[in-house]
Order: C-alpha cells, then structure tokens, then sequence
C-alpha cells in the first residue's frame, strides 16, 4: 500500500515537468477539441483546419514577430475532460487565448474556467443559445447559434412557400435549440408545425420516426443533426418512400459525403449551410477560401471535411487577429482587442456583436447562411 | 392504418438483425459465464471487414461476407487464448474487467487505424425500395433479413444436431461432470467465443453497408444485444430470437405512438418489468441452450 | 502497522495543496476523488455483498441533478395543472438532499433488483441508468435536457456568526472532496466490521448458510444499497458544485465503467482498493497525455487495466497484502488469510 501510494506522487512530478516545458519565443494558441470519442471525426476536422491557419500565418512571418504554437489537447467528447483541459491549457501551458470546444456541452464545461482564469475563448461550432446570453464575458463566438439561422431563413420560408412543417432532429442542445428556434420563426410566419421527433445521438435506425412523419399531412420535414444521421435518414427515407421535401439546418452537413454515401436518396434535399466550398468565387473572401481549399486537398484531407474544418480555419485567424491588434499576448489585451477586430473569414466579416445581460456581453459574430440543393449528384447554389 | 402497417414491417426487418446480435452474446453469457464486453467490437470489426474487402479491395460484396465471419472466428479465438484461457477460474468480475480494457484498446484501435469518419459500402442492390401497398423496404434490408435467418438457422442446427453441440450443451449444464464426461472443455469453450464472435462480426458486416461504419457504432448494439439475451434467458438462442424481434417492436411502436425521445428507453423498461415478474427472463422453462 | 499506514496515507494526501501549486494537477486530483468516492460506494455493494451494479452512475448523477436543482430551482407543470415551483436554496441543502434522494432511490431500486441475482442483476442496474438518463435527457422542463443545467454555483460552507465561506478555490475544494472521502470511508469501514458488516459477507460467501443462521437477506441487501446509493449521491453533488454544469451525459455507461474499473482493479472487498485503484486510473490519462496520441492513450489505459488484472487477478490491494503477509509468515501454503486492510477471512 505505501509502495502504491509513493507512485502517485512520482506520476504526478513527472507529469508537472513534462508539461511545465515552456518558451517564449512563440505565441500559444490552445486548442480544446474533440479528438476521441463521440465526436471524434468532427473534432480532428476543426483541428486540421486550424493547422492550415497556423502555418499559413507562420509562414507570413508569424505575429508580433513571432511564430504562432498551436497547443491541441484532446478532449474526449467528454464535459469533465474539456474543463481538465481549459485548465491545463491556461495554467500549465500559460495559452494567453483559447479556440474550443466544438460540442455546446463541451463548451459549456469550459466556461467558468474563463471566468476563474479570465482569459477569452474563440467558440468555432457550439450552436447552444446559452453560451452569449449567460453572461460570460469571455466568449465570443465565429459560428452561427440556431437563433441567428432562424432569422437568417425567414426570408426564404415565402419562397419555398412552406405550409405545415414536421422537425426530425437529433436530442441534443443543437437539435432542440433548431426546433424551437425554427418553430417560433415560422409559426410567426403563419406556417403550422407537426410533428417535433428527435433521435438519439449515435442512434443508426430512425426508421420508426421517418414512419411517422410518412404518416402526417406536412408537405416538409426539417432535419438537423450532424452528416452521419443525415445520410442514414436519407437511405431510410428513400427506403420507406417519403416523398417530402427535406431541408436540413446546421452547417454540419458535409454535402460532398452526402452525395458519396447516401447517393441518389439525397437528391432534392435542401441545405443551409454556413459555407461554400463548391463555389469559392460566390464567398465572402474569395481569395482565402481558394487558399484554405487548395491547402487542404495538398494536405490529403478529403474534401467532404471543408465544411467543418472552416471553422477551425477561421477561429486561429481569429485568435491570431485579436493578438496582433492587442500587441501582446496577454488574455485581458486579446479580451478587449477582440471586439475591435473586423477580418474576413471564409463565410463573412468576422465582427463581434454584445449579447446577452448588460455588463457582462459575450461576443457573437454574424455570419452569412445559404441555401443550397443537391441535383443529380451535384450542389447547387439557390439564391435566396 | 398504413402507419401501423409500416412499424410492422420495420419491426421484421429490425427484429432479424437484433435477433442475430443477440444469439452470438446468449452462446458466450451461457456457457461460459463471461460478460463479454468485446461483442461489440467484433461487431464494428466486422463492418471494418466488409469495408476493407468491397471498398478498399474492390471485391464481390457476397464473398466478403464469409470473410467477416471466418475473420471474426479467428480474432475471437484470439481472444479467448490470450485474455480468457489465462483468467480461467478468476471470477466473473475480473474476466468482465478484462473484456473492458479489451474493448476499450479495440475500439481506440479502430479509430487510430481508420479515423472517426464514418465509412459506407455500396451494394449491389437497387437503390429504389420494394413498394407493396402502403408500405415499403428496401432490397438490402430483405437480404439482411434472409441471411440474418439463416445463420440463426445454421447456428441452431449447429448447437442441436453436431457432436460439437452436444458437447456445448453439456458443459452449458455442468461443465465439471462434461469435463469427467472426455468433453475437452477448453476446445468448446475457446469454440464456443469464436463462434458467438463470428456471428457478431457477421451482424456488423450485414449491418455496416446498412447504416454507415464508424469505430464506436459498436457500444449501442452490445447494449441492445446485453437486453435481447436477458430477455431471452442466458444461453437460449429461441429466446434470444423471440426477444430480438420483442425488442424492435417495443422500439418502433415506442417511437411511432409514444415519444420517439423514449424510443430506446422501452427495451429497457421491458426488461425491468420482466425481470421483476420473471426474474430469469422470458423464456426460462425452455431448453436453455438451443 | 495498519493504522500508522492509514495516518501516513492521510497526512499524505491532506498535504498535497501544500507543495503542489498546479491548478491543472490540482484539478484532476479533485475530479478524481469525486470519482473515489463513488467507486468507494459500488465496493461497498460490490466488495462486501458481491452484487455487480453497472447502472451505479445513476445514482451519482441523480445527486448531481437534485443538488443543482436545488440550488438553481425550478418551475415545473404537472399532470392536473398543478404547478411545482422551488425557489433556489443555498447549496448546501442540495447535498443533503442529493443525499437523501440517492439513498432513497437506491432502497427502490435495491427492492426491486434483489428480487434477481448475478447476470440479471447486472442488466437491471444497467437499465435502471439508462432509463434515468432518458428521463434526465427528455424531460425538458425539470432538467433543461440536452440544453445542461448551467452557472450551477459552488458550494459555500455556513459559518455560524461569519455569514458563508463559498469553496471556489482549488485548495478549498481539493479538501472538501477529502473530508467527504475520509467521512465515507470511515462509515463503510464502521460498517464493515459492525455485526451488520459480518451479515453482509455472510451473505457474500454462503447465502443458504447465512439465511439458516437467520440473516435477513432482503433487508441486509436493501441497508447496503441504500446507504451505497446515498454516498454515490453525496459524490454525484460534490461533482455538479464543481463543474458547475451537467447535462445526462453524466449518466454514461463509461463513468460506470471507470468507477468498475477504479474498484476491482484496486481490490473489490478492501477498503482501501478502490483508493488505489482510483488514484492509479484517475490519474493515469494525465500521466498518459504529454506523452502520447489521443488514440493511443485510450489503447494503453486498456492494456495497463489488462495487464493489472493479468499480474493482480484479485486486484492491486488484496494481491499485494497477500504477498507481504506471505513473507512475513515465511510460507507460501494456500493457507486462508486474513487481508490485513479488512479482516476479512477467505472462505475455507
């Protein structure tokens, strides 16, 4: 038992010296992503984009004059281990500013450990309401929250002349807020809403739910979950010949992998989606987002992955972006530098808005969504 | 009414592939008194199989079938001869414990070999469904289906009919009087784990061009396949069969009429009502293995 | 001997905010006494009576909810247009409660799955979880579901004439999961060796026997699950007061399995096994993390648990207790022995 218990202390030295291995000679950037676990494939995405950001501004020459340092941790898909890893990041690795955590759980975990440490997080994925309006004054976030996706579709719901609406989607913070983010939106638009049905994350059969929504007398089925479950529901629907209209939500749905797994079951299905791979030339920023899609097929990504490793991509600059302008690499300069940057990211201008309660805003960028549909195999843009 | 119709045939289909998931988990619980945590993985293991051989090799998607099952075979007498044969006589507890870390490093294998981003496999068959009536399924889903049952078919007749069988079902009864018996118990029960393994990994290779094959896609069909076997009472692949198709009929009229938020709490809410009013499942009087 | 390696283990451990400033460290010390706790309370049903419980992590999540719930409040309708509504209470209420609610549903649950034994028992527990982090995920209204409880506030001690002393510090947390460990292991070791504790490995080892001696097996079950439950409980709200949020991911087969793995690896049966065992996995991903890819950390944790088991098939504690008390007696006969860590005789 002595012998046991003289080992922990050793673990823990050796553990204290491995990671207490600092230099000054780079700016640190802490990443805190999903690379195991649930979230896995989404998680190493928004990583290899982050490292195409890191390099290209690397090879420029680096900030404030020196090279930038991305330190990745992993964070299991799991809330406890994002916080364990913020805190890692903040203290032992002294990161001035941090990018995380994709899932909105995750990110959640992680954010009194901003508030105890004060340091500014760049949130790139999560989609949860709550993250701007609970008052934390350290997050600012590049992606859209299910509200702002809402908003951003009420102008297209008159041209699709939507009627009643069914929701499937996934029983998450991010399924749940699109539901009922969407359903206000249109009940205020006049259109009825059906059925509300949510699948289980990793769940592989929604046989049983795509039965019902079958069965309703909606004319259109909302879909929001991330790029395996819509390829299921796409097979599935086929499968069962629902003939409705499907349009999903959440910038999450990699069209390209669509197109390869789910074939001609995803033709006529409607996306909206937060970038634009397949027509660099209609973007925002032109320039860059031919730079990160070259980049990325020369790195051997596949192609599908652009859609969720953008964000990655857009969070370093970000980061990098609110460095500069602070002219030190200190958490309370980025804090303050990060409202008042003003970039061009690959779906459009990277400016952040107040929200949430007075006093203690947390920053929330807006950026462009589009509509897009898949035809015979192909993307096409719709112009809304 | 065609609603209803629907559930009912999904039911069928669903049914037929947790019946097969769950008769490989039924042979190792009952005979061999092991809580194979590793049933899952072999699952995965052999959708990965399927994927290796029609994607990446570019061969028949009938051929790779028997591979997945002949590679399953294999990589569960693996296990047994590393991990269980070592732990025989430890208790129930340390051997599950085992299967855990097995399972654990197995599945974080996968995703080192082949990433997070979930695969999928073409098939030969049309990709526009069967239509009868009001209702329809999909072509690959009936042949999942048929050859869901007849290796349930091959695996009865293998458990009633062999002398392999026989021997399985006497050490299922008493493995020391089997063993006083000249039944040599290590062969059936290395035996008995390659092949509940290789009907795993044959459920995962039918299922895998199902849905879409990704390392963790294993941990929810171990679940499914844990309440088919407590269901059907330990060992009893009748009533690991019957509690399949219970199962995916609680499910689908679970998520259809009540909430499809509960769809996967109703297996498990059956279980405890069963187990509570028949604590040694559903079918206990029946002949325990075969 | 026992007693002077029991002060030393303690002075040992309450020492460390002393000479370790490293808040990361600090951090994973904290989440991992949390998680001592709980594998503390599934040895005492695991160890002492021997009933495998998969589904433990219900109730440690069950006290994370009630504790925040407590704490946060809350406004729910129910059936009959009756309205709930709880206003917050300080958080200290909710550990207490955590407790009693955890206890409470572990004397349902312990009724009810006692009815069935072994490979049975192991399903039920299984599904009791999965059932609760359902409901947890589903019922929006009470639990927020998938949204997670969120700014759930820490726990602040009353100090009579002071006013409160809020625990935000990692120090101050670091010894309030210690005081809560040290008070549940003091009560499962007054436990285990009470006639109650003679009753309960009785049972263990001869359950025909210990029915015909007049042991109350129904009831005996019932007092270790319930008061199993209740520590389980009392981690479960230590757990939601420091994260500060919960969702029902908290309810994961994995956290079930971490605390499995944490007793049986340590020692089931010995009171100290679960510490050990839970010190060595509660810190193995952070010795692991410098040092290796994420894939391969998950792969070594796997082997280093099969390879403990492979070495230490009775886990770390018994193993080595038996070892030392073999030197010192000079023999290697299979002679029973007594584990020093608990008395507890192996059966004949």
């Amino acid at each position: 038992m002595t012998r046991t218990l003289g080992l922990v202390p050793a673990i823990v030295l050796a553990t204290a010296l491995f990671g207490g291995a600092a230099g000054a000679q780079t700016i640190k950037i802490g990443v805190n992503e999903p690379l195991t676990g649930a979230f896995a494939a989404s998680g190493t995405y928004v990583v290899n984009g982050a490292r195409i950001a890191a390099d290209e501004i690397n090879a420029k020459g680096g900030i404030l004059g020196k090279k930038i340092e991305l330190v990745i941790e992993d964070n299991k898909s799991n809330p406890t281990e994002a916080a364990a890893v913020a805190e890692k990041l903040i203290t032992s690795d002294k990161v001035p500013v941090l990018m995380g955590a994709w899932g909105s759980s995750l990110t959640l975990a992680v954010m009194p450990k901003l508030m105890e440490y004060e340091t500014p997080m760049v949130v790139e994925t999560s989609s949860s309401g709550k993250i701007t309006t609970t008052g934390n004054p350290f997050i600012f976030r590049i992606s859209p929250p299910s509200a702002v996706e809402a908003a951003a579709f009420k102008g297209i719901v008159d041209k699709l002349a939507l009627k009643k609406v069914d929701f499937l989607v996934i029983n998450n913070d991010w399924g749940r807020g699109t539901a009922e983010d969407f359903s206000k939106m249109m009940k205020d638009k006049g259109i009825t809403i059906g059925l509300v049905e949510t699948m289980d994350q990793g769940a592989q059969d929604m046989s049983a739910q795509l039965s019902k929504i079958k069965s309703s007398d909606s004319e259109t089925v909302i879909v929001t979950t991330a790029v395996d479950q819509l390829t299921l529901i796409f097979k599935q629907a086929a499968a069962l010949g629902l003939k409705k209209r499907i349009i999903t939500t959440g910038g999450s749905q990699n069209p390209d992998q669509i197109i390869a797994q789910a074939g001609a079951a995803a033709n006529g299905t409607m996306h909206l989606t937060t970038f634009l791979p397949w027509f660099p030339d209609k973007t925002p920023n032109p320039e860059a987002t031919n730079y990160f899609i070259t980049e990325w097929k020369k790195r051997g990504f596949e192609f599908a992955g652009c859609t969720e490793s953008f964000r990655g991509y857009d969070g370093i600059r970000t980061a990098a972006a609110a460095i500069e302008k602070a002219g030190k690499a200190e958490p309370a300069a980025i804090k303050a530098a990060l409202w008042n940057i003003n970039i061009k990211g690959l779906n459009g201008d990277i400016v952040f808005r107040k929200s949430g309660p007075e006093g203690k805003e947390s920053g929330q960028s807006q950026p462009n969504v589009y509509l897009i549909e898949i035809n015979d195999g192909k993307v096409e843009m719709k112009t809304i | 009414m065609s609603e209803f119709l629907q559930h009912l045939i999904n039911m069928l289909v669903l049914g037929g592939t947790y019946a097969l998931l769950g008769i490989g988990l039924t042979l190792i619980f009952g005979i061999m008194n092991v809580v194979n945590f590793t049933h899952g993985v072999l699952y995965t293991f052999g959708a990965y199989i399927m994927f290796i051989v029609v994607q990446q090799l570019g061969l028949n998607f009938f051929l790779a079938l028997p591979v997945a099952v002949l590679a399953g075979w294999l990589l569960g007498a693996a296990i047994e001869l590393t991990l269980l044969r070592p732990l025989r006589g430890s208790d129930i507890d340390t051997t599950m414990l085992v299967m855990i870390g097995a399972w654990i490093a197995m599945q974080s294998g996968t995703l080192w070999i082949w990433g997070g981003v979930a695969k999928s496999v073409t098939t030969p068959f049309p990709e526009a469904p069967l239509v009868l009536g009001p209702v329809s399924v999909s072509w690959l889903r009936l042949f999942v289906l048929a050859a869901a049952a007849m290796l349930i078919l091959v695996t009865y007749l293998l458990i009633n009919k062999t002398s392999l069988g026989r021997a399985m079902r006497a050490t299922f009864q008493d493995h020391d009087t089997a063993s006083l018996m000249g039944v040599n118990v290590d062969m059936i029960y290395t035996s008995t784990f390659a092949i509940g393994s290789s009907l795993a990994a044959a459920a995962g290779a039918l299922l895998g061009p199902v849905y879409v094959i990704f390392p963790q896609m294993g941990d929810l069909a171990a679940v499914k396949a844990f309440a088919i076997v407590i269901l059907g009472g330990l060992g009893n692949i009748t009533g690991a069969v019957i509690g399949g198709f219970i199962l995916a009929l609680a499910e689908e009229l679970g998520a259809g009429y009540v909430s499809s938020g509960y769809r996967d709490a109703m297996g498990f809410l059956i279980i405890i009502a069963v187990l509570i009013f028949k604590p040694t499942g559903l079918f206990a009087r029946a002949e325990r293995v075969g | 001997m026992k007693a002077i390696i029991t002060i030393l283990a303690v002075a040992a451990l309450a020492s460390v905010p002393l000479w370790l400033r490293d808040p990361y460290l600090l951090n994973a010390l904290i989440t991992t006494g949390i998680f001592v706790i709980g594998a503390m309370s599934l040895n005492l049903l695991l160890g002492f009576t021997g009933q495998l419980s998969l589904g433990h992590i219900a109730f440690f999540g069950i006290g994370a909810y009630v504790s925040a719930l407590t704490s946060l409040g809350f406004d729910i309708g129910l059936p009959g247009d009756i309205r709930l509504v709880h206003a917050p209470w300080p958080p200290i209420a909710g550990f207490v409660l955590a407790i009693l609610v955890a206890g409470l549903c572990g004397y349902f649950v312990g009724l009810l799955s006692f009815r069935v034994r072994g490979a049975y028992f192991v399903i039920v527990t299984i599904s009791f979880a999965e059932v609760v982090r359902l409901v947890a995920l589903n019922w929006v209204e009470l639990t927020q579901g998938p949204l997670a409880l969120t700014n759930i506030p820490s726990i602040a001690l009353p100090l009579p004439g002071f006013g409160e002393l809020m625990l935000r510090t990692k120090m101050q947390n670091y010894y309030l999961v210690l005081v809560v460990a040290l008070t549940a292991y003091l009560l499962i070791a007054r436990l285990v060796h009470s006639h109650f504790g003679r009753a309960m490995r009785g049972l263990m080892e001869n359950e025909t026997l210990a029915v015909s001696v007049g042991i109350d097996v129904t009831r005996t079950l019932t007092i270790a699950a319930v008061i199993s439950a209740a520590i389980a409980g009392a981690a479960g709200s230590l757990y939601a007061h420091y994260i500060r949020i919960i969702d029902p991911e908290v309810f994961a087969f994995i956290n079930t399995v971490t605390m499995v793995i944490m007793v049986i690896s340590g020692g089931k049966g010995s009171l100290a096994g679960p510490v050990v065992g839970g010190l060595i996995f509660g810190l193995l991903p952070v010795a692991l993390r410098p040092v290796m890819a994420p894939e391969a950390q998950w792969i070594a944790y796997g082997g280093v648990l099969m390879a403990i088991l492979f070495v230490l098939p009775r886990g770390i504690v018994p193993s080595l207790a038996l070892r030392f008390a073999r030197r010192r007696s000079g023999k290697t006969a299979l002679a029973p022995v007594a584990l020093p860590e608990t008395g507890v005789k192996e059966p004949a």
